[in-house]
């Protein structure tokens, strides 16, 4: 009989000294009444007649992730993805429908700050109950208490009553409680600026020393920067469950790729209906689509910075049209005019046209920084001033992310850096 | 096998019980390094007691808040706690013996001790279910134990008994009510109260929480439950044929051990106490039970 003994299975799996946080199969399930009951009578008469129905909704399906002590593990994906309710999960807010989660050390969840502030108590005393929401004993408190209030910078008014408080005090307060621990384990749900400029940067810092101090993290942000600077690893979850997992680039990629695929999809149903109110001319030329082909002679709607990029235009000529210009325009989408070239100021002289054509407008490195851009096309007669056809801002693509890092500004202009010591 | 394989199971399941028993013990002498495991085989009754005693700072930051929002904006502060029942009892001593003629020797003594100790069942129970309703918005953001809230709200109110406690002397003194020596078997009585009133508070406020309705329920049977016991009439009057009615009401009991001290100044008989140990044990067992066997739900509520 080689029975284990009965202890030995948890025990095996606490004796991995590395690991800090291990979620196994985790899933959660909501159960939503098809129809809202909410008072006891009501519940009562539909239990009697068995029509008490539920809509099941999973948050989480079969989750699995190990997190490693000291490892900071970034979360991403769509809202409404599962994000919060695995942070929940991990912070012992929910305990999970099935499946287990573990975990060694002191947890700090930064899901919420102020959490339980009463107006009508003081500064003071809201610390004290706060601190004490998070789990912290009086005298711990009392310790930490001279600390929390110098960087809240909030010593004129800790006496006076939170409700004559500004916003910003309330959350400057909150955020000084929460973070003036040293914990083992940090949940962050995006590092959420609060307070002014000053504070902002202060608040940056503290979490920016958790990573320091070799704290596991485990970090929820829409912002991909911020997940590729600071993560060693990266999940996303999409509907609950791990789509992919790996280091934070490899996972920013693919998920990326997703979006853009979306995007895709979503802009190429939009422009099979084009508005009319944006167009005129006199028609004797009509401009029949613009399609953007990359590379490989794809048409697409989402390109990346630096990647060569071509506007074919396709037009009918009802009748023999003498010297045509073609022009095209770039609008950012905030409506930031970028460019606006035609075939005249490149001086490419097109002699006439008649029937069907087209004529491509060839961008070799797409200089446009990330955004979403609107496309204007127009035909003209030579001296630019009878349209024949206009179309505003018809035409929509993306740019995301590439090869170039840069994103500040509008564009990538091709330059390099030299640097001498004199 | 089998059979093998079951009692294994079955002492895998024992000893883990143990194993939980034992870490929980640890738990409460070193709060770190935690761990955390949500497989672990739970007695949800013992964790959450010993939970509840991990957070017993946060237990005493709640009842502080309670009691100091309460009375913060107000001029009296404190003093209304004792004013509140005096004023009560002022209009009801004249309502009563005045138009009815209600035939209770020094009325206002037994009306008082009656009153106080029904408010503070009554208050508590009631504040434990908004707290755990309308305060629930922080169970799906933090982890706390979630009986604090109901812990908190009868302690609050156990509170406010005592402090209503000075007016009650002042009465009895004015009065002319004799101070027995049986008043300190007092301690004992509001012991056995707060035991049974949390009980109670536990299930009413777990079902409020996935029912608001019950709320306005409670409220209908606590009124009900009022005139059941005897406060504002002497349980004399009510005709031998229902009298059984009112032993069924355990509050009855809970009065009679706190107002006999006070009002007769005699000890209450053992089978008085004897009841109300039982219901008090009862209550609570069950409350508790319910409640930590639901508590795992609310953050899926709130």
């Amino acid at each position: 009989m080689n029975l284990p003994t009965a202890l030995e299975s948890p025990g095996a799996r606490r004796a991995d000294a590395a690991l800090a946080v291990r979620l196994e199969d985790v899933s959660v399930r909501y159960r939503v009444p098809r129809e809202h009951i909410a008072t006891l009578k009501e519940r009562a008469i539909r239990q009697l007649q068995r029509r008490v129905q539920f809509d099941e909704f999973w948050a989480l399906r079969n989750v699995n992730v190990e997190v490693r002590r000291g490892e900071v593990l970034g979360i991403i994906g769509r809202n409404g993805a599962g994000k919060s309710t695995l942070l929940k999960v991990i912070a012992r807010v929910l305990r999970p429908t099935t499946g287990s989660v573990w975990l060694r050390g002191r947890v700090a969840p930064l899901l919420e700050f102020g959490a339980g502030f009463h107006p009508e108590l003081t500064g003071r005393e809201n610390v004290f109950l706060n601190g004490a929401l998070l789990g912290f004993s009086r005298a711990e408190m009392e310790a930490k208490f001279k600390h929390i209030v110098d960087f809240a910078e909030l010593w004129d008014f800790i006496d006076a009553p939170l409700r004559t408080y500004s916003s910003g005090m309330v959350a400057r307060l909150g955020f000084a409680v929460a973070t003036d621990v040293n914990p083992d384990i940090l949940i962050v749900d995006e590092i959420l600026g609060v307070g002014d400029a000053e504070f902002q940067q202060k608040s940056a810092d503290r979490i920016h020393g958790f990573l320091r101090s070799g704290a596991t993290i485990l970090l929820v942000s829409h912002s991909l920067d911020a997940i590729r600077n600071l993560c060693n690893r990266a999940i996303w979850l999409d509907n609950g469950r791990i789509v992919a997992g790996g280091t934070a680039d490899q996972v920013i990629d693919a998920y990326l790729g997703s979006v853009a695929a979306r995007e895709e999809t979503r802009l190429a149903q939009e422009q099979a209906q084009p508005v009319q109110q944006d167009r005129w001319g006199s028609g004797e030329v009509e401009i029949a689509d613009v399609r953007f082909i990359d590379a490989r002679g794809q048409a697409r709607h989402v390109f990346s910075t630096g990647e060569p990029m071509t506007a074919r235009i396709r037009y009918h000529a009802k009748t023999r049209v003498d010297k045509p210009v073609f022009g095209i325009a770039i609008y950012r989408g905030d409506g930031i005019h970028v460019n606006g070239p035609n075939t005249r100021f490149a001086d490419f002289d097109i002699d006439w046209i008649e029937g069907d054509g087209e004529i491509d407008y060839a961008i070799e490195h797409l200089p446009l920084l990330e955004g979403s851009y609107d496309f204007s096309v127009a035909i003209y007669d030579y001296a630019c001033v009878h349209p024949y056809d206009h179309q505003h801002r018809l035409y929509k693509f993306l740019v995301q992310r590439g090869s170039v890092k840069e994103n500040y500004g509008l564009v990538y202009l091709p330059a390099h850096w030299e640097h001498r010591r004199t | 096998m089998p059979d093998c394989q079951i009692m294994y199971l079955r002492n895998q399941r024992k000893l883990s019980k143990i194993a939980t028993v034992k870490m929980a013990i640890q738990s409460v002498k070193a709060i770190e390094p935690l761990v955390y495991d949500s497989t672990r085989p739970r007695i949800a009754i013992l964790e959450d007691a010993v939970e509840l005693f991990r957070y017993r700072d946060l237990l005493w930051s709640l009842v502080q808040r309670d009691l100091t929002v309460r009375y913060k904006r107000s001029v009296l502060g404190f003093l209304w706690t004792m004013l509140n029942p005096l004023f009560t009892m002022l209009v009801l001593t004249i309502v009563f013996s005045a138009l009815f003629h209600m035939a209770v020797e020094n009325f206002a003594v037994y009306l008082l001790a009656g009153l106080l100790l029904w408010n503070f069942f009554s208050a508590g129970t009631t504040m434990a279910m908004s707290n755990l309703v309308w305060g629930g918005g922080l169970l799906n953001k933090i982890y706390v134990p979630k009986s604090i809230f109901v812990v908190s709200a009868i302690f609050v109110n156990l509170v406010n008994l005592l402090l209503a406690l000075v007016p009650l002397a002042l009465i009895m003194l004015v009065t002319g009510q004799r101070f027995s020596p049986a008043l300190s078997f007092l301690p004992i009585a509001i012991l056995l109260t707060f035991f049974f009133a949390l009980g109670v508070a536990l299930c009413v406020a777990a079902l409020a929480v996935f029912f608001v309705d019950v709320i306005d329920i409670y409220q209908v049977g606590l009124m009900i439950l009022s005139y059941l016991t005897p406060i504002i009439y002497p349980i004399s009057i009510v005709p031998d044929r229902f009298r059984f009615f009112i032993h069924l009401n355990p509050m009855y009991y809970f009065v009679e051990l706190f107002r006999q001290p006070i009002y007769q100044g005699t000890l209450p008989e053992l089978g008085l106490v004897a009841r109300a140990a039982l219901a008090a044990v009862v209550s609570l067992v069950v409350g508790w039970w319910f409640f930590t066997r639901k508590a795992d739900e609310f953050a899926y509520r709130a």
